[in-house]
């Protein structure tokens, strides 16, 4: 029982996490129709912050304050100098993204030397509940991703920006025409998801140390989240993600997890092949 | 766009463009160099004698490719210093093989090829060892010494390994593990072929000296997940957690083991590539009392003379965060390249089959972490091996072997 | 100088008809650049020294991958990111048949590294882009990304394969009893193989059925019209595609004697989709250039700035990528040239989407 409760725990956890690391990618996909290669290296530089503030002596929750700013600030700066040049054409989008990413990952790489760093949690500890342990910072993941989530949510659908922003994605003519400045829609679009993905990274820094690989490690898993759930609609690729996130960490209790790995992806095509629009077929969001 | 471009500028963009694809080749065709450092009293009679080395200074594992193109870097030029081997000056080539195989191939030939080096030291990694032995070995017909600890089981000639076995490894480690532990082991490992054969090893010597082996599972390299692996090791009241998890998984994973309460209730961890490098991975307090076997700890600088004056002449030299350290092959870096010099000098020649020949047995009584000797005909190493136990983020020497450790390869 | 002189040929050849619609013809440049890269190639061994003559077969061999991918992305508009499946897959079958079974004559591995190349993307076609309903472009890249990453993992996984370590020491490819080593005759060997392919494909896209690829990756759903059956042509092209990125996975294997799982894997994959649309996709020589221009600069970056270079080389991609979206070969080439324009305007940005 207790056990049962524990992997119930830690899977909603890591599914969590996964959420959180894919929402702002699925933001970009589906707005802009890119599918941005280098959102795992914003995850990375969130994180990066967050050790810069542990490094200079001040406190890591400051870091992670400060991160989705950063990170969301230099996805603006890229957006305006890199990225709107490829909204014509996304594939060439997908390898300019792959190439910054990989002069974000190895300028990273040089900048830690290539080694990993732990940093610690905001919240150290434990709670006791029932004869299990649940760590108390993977709680405050779990609370946090549902706030943010919730947030974006409402964001969207209860603001004139969000309304803005929806008008834009549906039909970039004609909301010109209505005085809607679709270039700034998609700076800002684009800016929030890199502020989520360097939100993420800040968040989970602590549970998985700092290396430059960090958001490679995430890349694929979240192309697969984002297709699994839909692009087109916020709530996509969220249920992609959790799904991958959660089986992801519930499989290796059933089965060896050389085959779980491999088994994830293939299920999540297979699924795909029967269900092209993924789990929320697209709807505009 | 292209169809209002005039002729004029057109045919000049495109003369450019021919002209650096033509500079391009000419670079190309003749080969750009990067050899380094000379001294300064060679004069030109004497024919250098070059070494190579094919090191990971870029990617992944580029923390200890760069720790070992250091070790190299300093022991040149101490033997330039002291006049050279055979009155001639060494030379030294880096190349980098970057973390990925395809990459090393290309440039571990240039050192055959172009630079005709008379030696290669290299490779970290099996795989980037089994990618480059060929071309070092058979096609190129050089010497290659690997100073990575590893699984064992290179038994091909003119490869010398002067990093530690699994034996080395295990053989003193793990009856210390289960007096100090306990006798219920779990094996946990990473996906790949080191672990699979250190742990044959390891249950070997576990089982004959009355421990019992719980579970063995292997983990896809890059999982960061292991609650169901923790639930495990606590539901099944396991002693001594022999761990084979490399990063990025390692960190995580000792966390939440330490997070269900697997230190707290008296389990011993123990990871046995785990040296001064790893221990940023995790906070002190997730890793300690954990215990490690190799065949250097920095703080045997406070007690062994030898150490201490690598030790601070290497930290003098390359200030910064690569560190010297025994994970990172700049300990087996810095035994072969010296078992090599004396090999030279007994052979009196650079020839391959001499050099062999002597390199055979070749002993120093000078290293980090004492003495070393290959083992005749076998081509490994016999070193001295140390077992420490982290405390509040560094380490402490619990025992050191009484004597080399045998390797028992091949 | 004034050569906008409307000509009006006879029009039967796909390239006169795209021509005379747009009123304006031009000096085709496409083959002479396509003759010179020949020469060049012909004769560079003469020229360089010989470990050079090693890494440009390399180059050679990795052009053959590079066209695989241009045949289905620049010619049928399929994104696949799995080159390196059907590569990889080759490779270590004839790695094992060359280790296990002893078999290393020319005229069965090539054969059979072909032919594995061409079953196994036959059956990966099938399960993505047969069906009742139109895959779309992501789909096909995401299958095919998913079963170059789930390869990669079972190969490292798999302690028959070498696991992560690979199969290292593959004996050398044998005729009879000569063993082809590296060096001038590998080669001319991987030199022959590549034009024969290229001017297979050459000859393929030029070609009625070419025509109809073309009409494919512009405007499937009037293609289909016409009475095209788009699926079948689709599969046909990748399955060549396969075939010819299995034959690379066979010279590869032994020319450089080692085989692991970074072969299988997604970053040879996006590497490979890199190298097309770096020389310009849609031209095939674009490809091949493509891997000559990014091999010459890594070699290069590595050898003078060893620390940086992955920086270096991120930065270059990023500038071409963003200067010169349809590849370097657009430099020299007008975009005519190419067999259709292969950049979406923004109207068409729609269909772009992923949607249908």
């Amino acid at each position: 029982m207790e056990s049962a409760v524990a992997a119930i725990f830690e899977i909603l956890s890591f599914g969590a996490i996964i959420i959180l690391v894919v929402l702002g990618l699925g933001i970009i996909a589906s707005m802009m129709g890119i599918f941005n290669f280098a959102h795992g290296e914003f995850v990375l530089l969130g994180a990066y912050t967050v050790y810069l503030f542990y490094g200079w002596g001040l406190p890591i929750a400051l870091g992670m304050v400060a991160a989705p700013f950063v990170v969301g600030g230099l996805g603006l700066v890229l957006e305006r100098t890199i990225i709107k040049r490829f909204y014509a054409a996304p594939v060439v989008a997908m390898l300019g993204t792959y190439a910054l990413g990989v002069i974000i990952r190895e300028s990273v790489r040089g900048l830690i030397g290539g080694l990993y760093h732990a940093v610690p949690e905001p919240l150290i500890g434990s709670i006791d509940f029932a004869g299990v342990h649940f760590s108390r910072w993977r709680l405050a993941i779990i609370v946090i991703t549902i706030l943010v989530m919730i947030g974006s949510q409402m964001l969207l659908k209860r603001t004139s920006f969000g309304l803005r922003v929806r008008a834009a994605l549906e039909n970039p003519a004609l909301a010109r025409a209505s005085g809607i400045s679709t270039d700034a829609i998609y700076a800002v679009t684009f800016a929030f998801g890199a502020a989520l993905a360097g939100l993420a990274g800040a968040l989970v820094v602590p549970v998985f140390s700092l290396f430059a690989d960090l958001g490679l490690r995430f890349l694929i898993q979240g192309f697969l989240a984002v297709m699994l759930g839909g692009v087109g609609t916020f709530e996509g690729p969220v249920a992609g993600a959790g799904v991958v996130g959660v089986v992801s960490a519930a499989l290796p209790w059933a089965v060896a997890p050389v085959l779980a790995d491999v088994l994830v992806f293939v299920l999540a095509i297979i699924f795909i092949k029967f269900r092209p629009g993924g789990l929320l077929a697209g709807r505009s969001i | 766009m292209t169809d209002q471009r005039n002729d004029a500028a057109w045919a000049t963009s495109r003369r450019r463009f021919l002209q650096n694809t033509a500079a391009t080749a000419g670079a190309v065709a003749t080969g750009v160099g990067n050899w380094i450092m000379r001294p300064n009293w060679a004069n030109a009679a004497a024919e250098p004698i070059k070494v190579g080395i094919a090191t990971d200074l870029t990617g992944a594992i580029g923390f200890a490719g760069n720790a070992d193109a250091n070790v190299a870097r300093m022991l040149i030029k101490d033997l330039n210093d002291q006049g050279g081997l055979l009155g001639r000056p060494l030379e030294l080539y880096i190349e980098d093989t970057a973390s990925n195989e395809s990459v090393a191939v290309t440039n571990v030939r240039k050192l055959i090829q172009r630079d005709k080096v008379d030696v290669v030291l290299g490779g970290i990694t099996s795989s980037m060892r089994n990618a480059i032995k060929d071309t070092i070995v058979k096609r190129g017909k050089t010497l290659y010494i690997y100073p990575q600890l590893y699984e064992g089981q290179e038994c091909e000639t003119d490869i010398f390994c002067t990093g530690p076995t699994p034996a080395q490894q295990c053989d003193t480690f793990i009856p210390w593990l289960i007096k100090n532990g306990g006798k219920r082991f779990a094996l946990p490992s990473a996906n790949y072929v080191w672990p699979h054969l250190l742990n044959a090893y390891a249950r070997k010597v576990i089982e004959a000296n009355g421990g019992e082996v719980i579970f063995e599972e292997y983990y896809p390299l890059d999982q960061v997940e292991y609650s169901a692996t923790v639930n495990k090791i606590m539901t099944e009241k396991v002693d001594v957690v022999f761990n084979t998890v490399i990063p990025p998984g390692v960190g995580p994973f000792f966390k939440q083991l330490y997070e269900a309460g697997f230190s707290k209730r008296g389990g011993r961890l123990s990871c046995v590539y785990y040296d001064e490098n790893a221990l940023n991975i995790n906070a002190p307090h997730e890793i300690e009392g954990l215990a490690s076997c190799l065949d250097y700890f920095r703080v045997l600088t406070k007690t062994d003379p030898v150490s201490a004056r690598i030790q601070a002449e290497y930290d003098k030299e390359f200030p910064g965060n690569i560190l010297f350290a025994a994970g990172a092959a700049a300990t087996g870096m810095y035994r072969g390249i010296v078992l090599w010099a004396a090999a030279v000098k007994e052979a009196n020649s650079v020839e391959r089959a001499a050099v062999a020949a002597a390199l055979d047995h070749a002993k120093i009584a000078e290293g980090p972490g004492g003495p070393a000797e290959m083992v005749p005909g076998k081509r490994h190493c016999k070193m001295k091996m140390y077992t420490a136990v982290a405390k509040s983020g560094n380490y402490d020497i619990v025992e050191a072997s009484s004597g080399l450790v045998d390797p028992k390869e091949c | 100088m004034d050569d906008k002189v409307a000509v009006a040929p006879r029009i039967t050849e796909p390239l006169e008809i795209l021509k005379a619609r747009k009123g304006i013809e031009r000096r085709p440049i496409l083959p002479i650049i396509e003759l010179s890269v020949l020469v060049l190639f012909a004769v560079l061994p003469l020229i360089v020294a010989d470990y050079l003559t090693v890494f440009f077969t390399r180059v050679l061999i990795l052009s053959l991958l590079a066209i695989s991918f241009d045949l289905v992305w620049g010619y049928a508009g399929i994104l696949s990111f799995g080159q390196a499946l059907f590569y990889g897959t080759a490779a270590y079958s004839v790695a094992l048949m060359a280790r296990d079974l002893g078999i290393t004559s020319i005229f069965i591995v090539l054969p059979a590294a072909l032919l594995i190349g061409l079953v196994l993307s036959y059956l990966i076609a099938c399960f993505l882009l047969l069906g009742r309903r139109q895959p779309t472009v992501i789909f096909v890249a995401l299958g095919t990304l998913t079963g170059a990453y789930a390869a990669d993992r079972l190969a490292r996984g798999w302690y028959y394969l070498g696991g992560q370590n690979g199969i290292p020491s593959i004996p050398q490819m044998t005729l009879g009893s000569y063993e082809f080593d590296q060096g001038s005759v590998y080669y001319y060997l991987a030199f022959v193989m590549l034009v024969v392919v290229y001017a297979g494909c050459r000859f393929l896209v030029r070609s009625q059925f070419g025509l109809a690829l073309a009409g494919i990756r512009e405007q499937e759903a009037r293609i289909s019209f016409f009475g095209y059956k788009v699926q079948t042509i689709k599969t046909i092209v990748f399955s060549l595609a396969g075939a010819i990125a299995g034959l690379a996975g066979g010279l590869y294997a032994f020319h450089e004697g080692f085989v692991w799982p970074n072969m299988l894997g997604v970053i040879l994959s996006t590497q490979v989709v890199l190298y097309t649309l770096f020389g310009g996709v849609g031209t095939l020589i674009g490809a091949v250039i493509g891997v000559i221009a990014i091999e010459v600069m890594s070699y290069i970056l590595a050898d003078n700035y060893q620390q940086i270079w992955p920086i270096l080389l991120g930065v270059l991609l990023l500038a071409v990528i963003m200067l010169r979206p349809t590849g370097l070969v657009s430099l020299i080439v007008s975009e005519r040239e190419r067999i259709g324009d292969f950049e979406p305007s923004r109207g068409r940005r729609a269909r772009w989407r992923w949607g249908r």
